[in-house]
């Protein structure tokens, strides 16, 4: 609904009325098509004229069919006209005597000390928020006792709510461990079936590797290849790579890839790795995101020679040197 | 009352006043309460029509949902017309009903009353007795609605001739409206006015 007239100063001309409310134009819209053109001239308030249609898809002033799809906001010549319009505050039966642009009143309204509803923090000691006009009955004591009140029905319908999901989980561990199982017997027994999982994983791994972002190693040197004394640092990669959603069939395999006795013959001693060193910046690698490790995952890497590879990937801890 | 609906009557009402059509004594509107839910409105009959020199009086009730439905009016003033109840003065007029516009005011309303009286739409009755007349016997239409505007709206005509035939039946104890009804729907033949009336008059007792 649109801002009644005698708010403003001076006169207001008609065009900017709204013929719905008879107030000045809030939010205005005009009824035009996709192209922009002008389908009738007559402009409202947004909600009014949504009010009406939601009755009768028709102008209101000249009763041409129009929808809601069809309302746009007025031309610009027209908003600016608008904004320039000077407007008494809201408030002035509370005594405030501003008069702001139409287009500053919003402004204006949230900070209007007259504004009785303006959020206040209480001063008496509970902190607080309320509207100012209910500042004067206020009782921290009270106030507070039904605010522990409430957030204790809500705890014990958490609880409840709770409860429930914790059951429903279970249910739904035992039908899984089922599937499984079943998968498992369904594999062993018939091959084609197994086929058919193992590209299934493979896939799996694939799409994965393609949400991760990509690594640069700037300093080959910092590679740590027998981190055995760095327990904790292989279970934060872990956790990460399972935060980001690392398929399930392949996490453990990875991580035990993080050490040399695990990699491919042209990485697996001091010397192969001297060798081969050339050809580590033709390594696709991925971040493990946060950590000073990069995965280099057998799908992204099908172009590097056998020995330099293991299915399904490997993991690289590194002293620094990760970008 | 919502605030748009009482916002919108407000200016209406100084619309109304404002216009030069009340400066010319054409139409007419006055509160009745406070609360700019009800309001009178008065219309003069337009000119070469039975209704001239005859004014008449609305009652105009505004819904809580103004001005997204129409105002509730109706004659308050007795009129004989194919579009308006002699009985209850409803009125059937588009734009009081499905071709309300959120954009038209008291003063369109009134204007649209004031030229529904100027040409009435017998093909679309609100009054199946009056329109028949109208359709079948325009001059006795005239003659009838003519006489209803001296009687009941202030309207210059004297027809002796008419209010004889009433007092004819006012003189049998009929009571006088009833008497004018009853003449007016029987083309003003006395004898099936009168056998008319006294048919009810029976059926009753
Ligand atoms: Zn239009
Ligand atoms: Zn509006
Ligand atoms: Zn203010
Ligand atoms: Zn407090």
């Amino acid at each position: 609904m649109g801002f009644e007239v005698h708010r403003f100063q001076g006169e207001v001309d008609e065009e900017l009325l709204c013929p719905i409310c008879s107030g000045v134009l809030e939010e205005p819209v005009q009824v035009s098509d996709v192209l922009q053109a002008q389908l009738c001239e007559h402009a409202f308030c947004r909600a009014c004229i949504n009010e009406w249609i939601n009755r009768q898809p028709t102008c209101p002033v000249d009763r041409a069919p129009i929808t809601s799809a069809q309302l746009r906001p007025v031309p610009r010549i027209l908003r600016n006209l608008l904004a320039r319009l000077c407007i008494g505050c809201d408030n002035t039966i509370y005594g405030c005597q501003v008069v702001v642009k139409l287009d500053c009143l919003v402004a204006h309204l949230d900070e209007c000390e007259y504004n009785p509803k303006r959020p206040m923090p209480c001063e008496q000691g509970c902190g607080l928020i309320i509207p100012k006009d209910e500042l004067n009955g206020h009782h921290c004591i009270r106030e507070l006792r039904s605010l522990i009140q409430s957030q204790q029905q809500k705890l014990t319908d958490v609880k409840r709510e709770l409860g429930e999901q914790q059951f429903q989980i279970n249910e739904q561990k035992r039908e899984i461990h089922l599937l499984k199982d079943f998968m498992r017997a369904m594999r062993v027994s018939n091959p084609a079936m197994r086929a058919i999982a193992d590209q299934m994983e493979r896939d799996e791994v694939v799409r994965w590797s393609a949400t991760l972002p990509r690594a640069r190693v700037t300093r080959w040197g910092g590679m740590i290849s027998t981190p055995d004394e760095l327990l904790q640092v292989k279970t934060m990669i872990k956790r990460t790579l399972s935060e980001y959603n690392c398929p399930p069939h392949v996490i453990d395999e990875l991580m035990e890839n993080c050490h040399e006795r695990k990699w491919p013959p042209g990485l697996n001693s001091l010397e192969t790795r001297q060798s081969s060193r050339r050809q580590y910046e033709n390594y696709i690698c991925k971040r493990v995101p946060g950590k000073q490790a990069v995965l280099v995952l057998h799908c992204d890497n099908t172009h590097m020679p056998e020995d330099m590879m293991v299915e399904p990937g490997l993991v690289m801890i590194f002293a620094h040197g990760i970008e | 009352m919502a605030n748009i609906a009482a916002q919108r009557i407000k200016r209406e009402f100084k619309e109304v006043i404002k216009s030069e059509e009340v400066a010319k004594c054409a139409i007419k509107v006055e509160l009745v309460n406070d609360s700019f839910t009800e309001l009178k409105g008065e219309i003069a009959g337009p000119p070469d029509t039975p209704y001239e020199g005859g004014n008449f009086v609305l009652e105009i009730k505004v819904p809580e949902t103004y001005p997204f439905n129409p105002p509730k009016v109706r004659f308050i003033t007795k009129i004989w017309h194919p579009n308006i109840s002699s009985v209850t003065g409803a009125i059937c007029l588009d734009i009081l009903k499905d071709q309300w516009a959120a954009a038209m005011t008291l003063r369109t309303v009134l204007l649209s009353l004031q030229a529904l009286l100027s040409a009435a739409e017998p093909d679309d009755p609100q009054d199946a007795v009056v329109a028949k007349q109208y359709k079948e016997q325009p001059e006795m239409f005239r003659q009838t609605a003519k006489h209803w505007t001296s009687v009941y709206a202030g309207g210059p005509a004297k027809m002796s001739d008419l209010d004889d035939k009433i007092r004819r039946l006012t003189d049998m104890g009929i009571e006088e409206h009833n008497a004018r009804v009853a003449l007016s729907s029987y083309n003003w033949d006395l004898e099936r006015a009168t056998e008319q009336l006294f048919m009810t008059v029976m059926a009753k007792n």
